[in-house]
């Protein structure tokens, strides 16, 4: 037990260090002060436009619940992966070869300690923000289903992690698991009565024991079946690094061969990026039916959509950038431009083809007039481009990283948030688009590429000299 | 004719010196060792010396490139082998050879031979096909040699070059690297291991808090060990009245 608290103490000492020394102490303090005010802003907002406070609230579970499972995958993943997303950090959750700890014990106190860290840097801020919204005596209660809502979506993922521990039966089991909870959802099944969501909307202890037993559940499953001994086979590949070469052969550009098959070689391949642009056309579909309903107008479904598409360039870049840093190429003759520029051109091949294929569905699934769907692709490709150049501007190669940073932060968000709220505005507004709109909404679009591009331009000489200084 | 050239190289981070004013030699052909116990400067040193680091104050010549203004240029005529760095996680050595042949602006027969070499020499020619996040520390240091070679450069710069390997693999590297300085081709080692650089180099160079306190030629040391000599310097020993002489 004395051990307990030890490693404890140190994980949490451990957590803040590292984050206040990728982000400064007083930024990344700052940060729960900047969730409660966005998200404040963002609830009202909502609500005030008529999406109902519940439906608020019912988004906010479900955002928290994904936050719950990513975050519960990122201490499980290994040394390895961590050193590709944090360099050479080290945690405790892995002192378990060198102290006499047991490991599943150490990976309880890691998830104690997430639960207990977000419960109060993120969760508490975020159900403070409904202040506006809800009477104060709920907030309590929110604060307590958000924090729910998280270690299910943490248990969630341990479980997943756990049985993948044991091979392909497990990995199988996994799967059918995931597969019964969404068929159960959509054959109507009653899946929500069993998450924390319902105690919120009828506390009581009925409701309180039915969304307790998934996560309790998950996390037995994960103890019986998590094998840490478990190492996964070496795995073996053809050499893919010339076959690359020749399909762009103009370029002989190492960097972006490397970088694409990084992408592809990585859990998930193409698919994540892929994935990452549907979680955004989901949004796009759910905003713009949102939109009809409260303005009662038909929106520019080329233009809603291509506007929200663009944003796709964000986790494009993330998933180019995630395996690698301003250190790997130090000891060869690769100067830091040239790896910006191999960035550019797999972000060219794989992210804005990715952005306006999405886009071409919505298009065709919406109906799109040819001006609304010809100023929508323009909007695209130039918010696109814009974001392109934003993220390089502000994050270099550290896209996932700058998003803890409460001052980069604030600075992303209000960049974006400039061009991307007129322009949703006018797709939900001026329907049916006209000759001179619409090419006003393409010039939008091409300048919003030029000022990507010289966005890029500036930043790189600039990073250059920061990673050698 | 000196490959290496250093001129009061000073560097800080933040309240921590690395480097105070650190002055040296190496002439071609010499396999120099810079000694010192840890945070003496010496990756700073070399991260310095091939354009990864920008230093405070000072003036370096690699082979006659500035390594300030022309890092890029330094680092296609030297290579290195940085003590920790593993090679990229989602390639194959194969693969990492060929990135790396590419961007050195190697032919692939030209490539495709010296794997063959180095693989066989280094025993991980059945290993050329796995990913290298899947090989051992071992076997990813023999993975970052055969790279640091590969374009067959005038000078490498080696950071621990042993750790992790095998002893009948250390004689291999050991072997190779007096070959090749043999060859006229220059090496600058870092280390904190004593034995391999009485063992291994020319002349050895002890730095101590980011200064270089004395030079001394192992085979001219006599009774008086190397250790002895870095004990004294250091100060982490039995320190006598021993001198800082230069070689």
């Amino acid at each position: 037990m004395s051990h307990d608290r030890a490693v404890l103490a140190a994980m949490f000492r451990e957590e803040w260090r590292l984050h206040s020394r990728l982000f400064g102490g007083r930024r990344f303090a700052a940060f729960p002060v900047f969730v409660a005010l966005v998200g404040g802003v963002t609830a009202w907002a909502l609500a005030s436009t008529g999406a109902g406070t519940g439906t608020v609230v019912a988004g906010v579970h479900v955002l928290v619940l994904l936050f719950g499972l990513q975050t519960g995958s990122v201490g499980l993943v290994g040394r390895d992966a961590m050193r590709g997303l944090l360099d050479d950090t080290t945690l405790v959750v892995f002192s378990a070869h060198t102290l006499p700890l047991r490991q599943r014990r150490l990976l309880g106190l890691f998830l104690l300690k997430d639960v207990v860290y977000y419960a109060v840097l993120l969760l508490l801020p975020l159900a403070v923000a409904f202040a506006p919204l809800l009477a104060l005596a709920a907030l309590p209660l929110l604060w307590v289903t958000l924090l729910w809502t998280f270690g299910l979506g943490l248990c969630a993922t341990v479980a997943v992690v756990a049985l993948a521990t044991r091979g392909r039966p497990g990995k199988l089991l996994a799967a059918l698991g995931v597969c019964a909870v969404v068929a159960g959802w959509l054959l109507g099944l009653p899946v929500v009565a069993a998450t924390p969501y319902a105690v919120f909307l009828a506390p009581g202890l009925d409701t309180a024991v039915a969304a307790a037993v998934p996560p309790l559940a998950l996390l037995a499953l994960a103890a019986v079946t998590y094998d840490p001994e478990h190492e996964p086979p070496a795995r073996t590949a053809a050499n893919a690094y010339r076959a690359w070469r020749r399909r762009v052969p103009a370029w002989d550009d190492p960097v972006f061969v490397k970088t694409m098959l990084d992408v592809s070689r990585s859990a998930g391949g193409y698919w994540k990026v892929l994935l990452s642009a549907g979680v955004l056309f989901v949004v796009s579909a759910f905003l713009v039916s949102l939109a009809e309903s409260l303005v009662g107008l038909r929106v520019l479904p080329g233009v809603a959509f291509g506007s929200i598409l663009g944003l796709t360039a964000f986790t494009t870049y993330n998933w180019l950038t995630q395996f690698e840093d301003a250190t790997t190429y130090a000891t060869l003759p690769v100067d830091t431009a040239a790896v910006f520029d191999a960035k550019r051109r797999a972000f060219a091949v794989l992210g804005l083809p990715t952005g306006i294929a999405c886009y071409a569905v919505a298009v065709l699934w919406q109906g799109a007039s040819p001006l609304d769907a010809l100023a929508g692709l323009a909007l695209c490709v130039g918010l696109q481009a814009y974001l392109f150049g934003l993220t390089v501007a502000l994050a270099g190669f550290q896209p996932n990283e700058f998003l803890f940073d409460t001052v980069l932060f604030a600075l992303f968000t209000l960049a974006v948030a400039v061009p991307l709220v007129p322009v949703l505005v006018v797709g939900f507004v001026a329907a049916p688009l006209t000759a001179p709109w619409a090419l006003g909404l393409v010039a939008v679009g091409l300048a919003l590429a030029g000022i990507g591009h010289v966005l890029y331009g500036r930043a790189v000489p600039r990073w250059r000299e920061r990673y050698r200084a | 004719m000196n490959a290496i050239a250093t001129e009061e190289l000073r560097k800080s981070y933040g309240d921590l010196t690395a480097l105070a004013g650190l002055t040296l030699d190496v002439p071609a052909g010499e396999l120099f060792g810079l000694l010192g116990p840890n945070g003496a400067g010496k990756s700073t040193t070399i991260r310095i010396l091939t354009g990864q680091l920008r230093p405070d104050a000072g003036t370096a010549s690699v082979l006659d490139v500035d390594p300030v203004d022309d890092p890029v240029g330094v680092r296609e005529r030297v290579g290195i082998l940085p003590e920790q760095e593993s090679p990229p996680s989602f390639m194959t050595p194969r693969e990492y050879f060929d990135f790396v042949g590419s961007v050195r602006d190697l032919d692939a027969e030209t490539v495709t031979d010296r794997v063959e070499t180095w693989a066989d020499r280094l025993s991980y020619a059945a290993k050329l096909d796995t990913m290298t996040t899947d090989l051992s520390r071992g076997q990813q240091q023999k993975v970052m040699i055969t790279a640091a070679f590969l374009h067959d450069p005038d000078l490498v710069f080696i950071d621990e070059p042993l750790v992790n390997l095998d002893p009948i693999v250390q004689e291999t590297v050991k072997r190779h690297l007096r070959d090749y300085r043999d060859a006229g081709n220059t090496v600058f080692l870092s280390t904190h291991d004593i034995d391999v650089a009485a063992e291994l180099c020319d002349r050895v160079g002890i730095v101590r808090e980011g200064s270089l306190v004395t030079t001394r030629r192992p085979a001219d040391l006599g009774e008086d060990r190397l250790l002895d000599v870095f004990l004294r310097e250091v100060g982490g020993g039995d320190a006598d009245a021993g001198g800082s002489g230069g070689a």
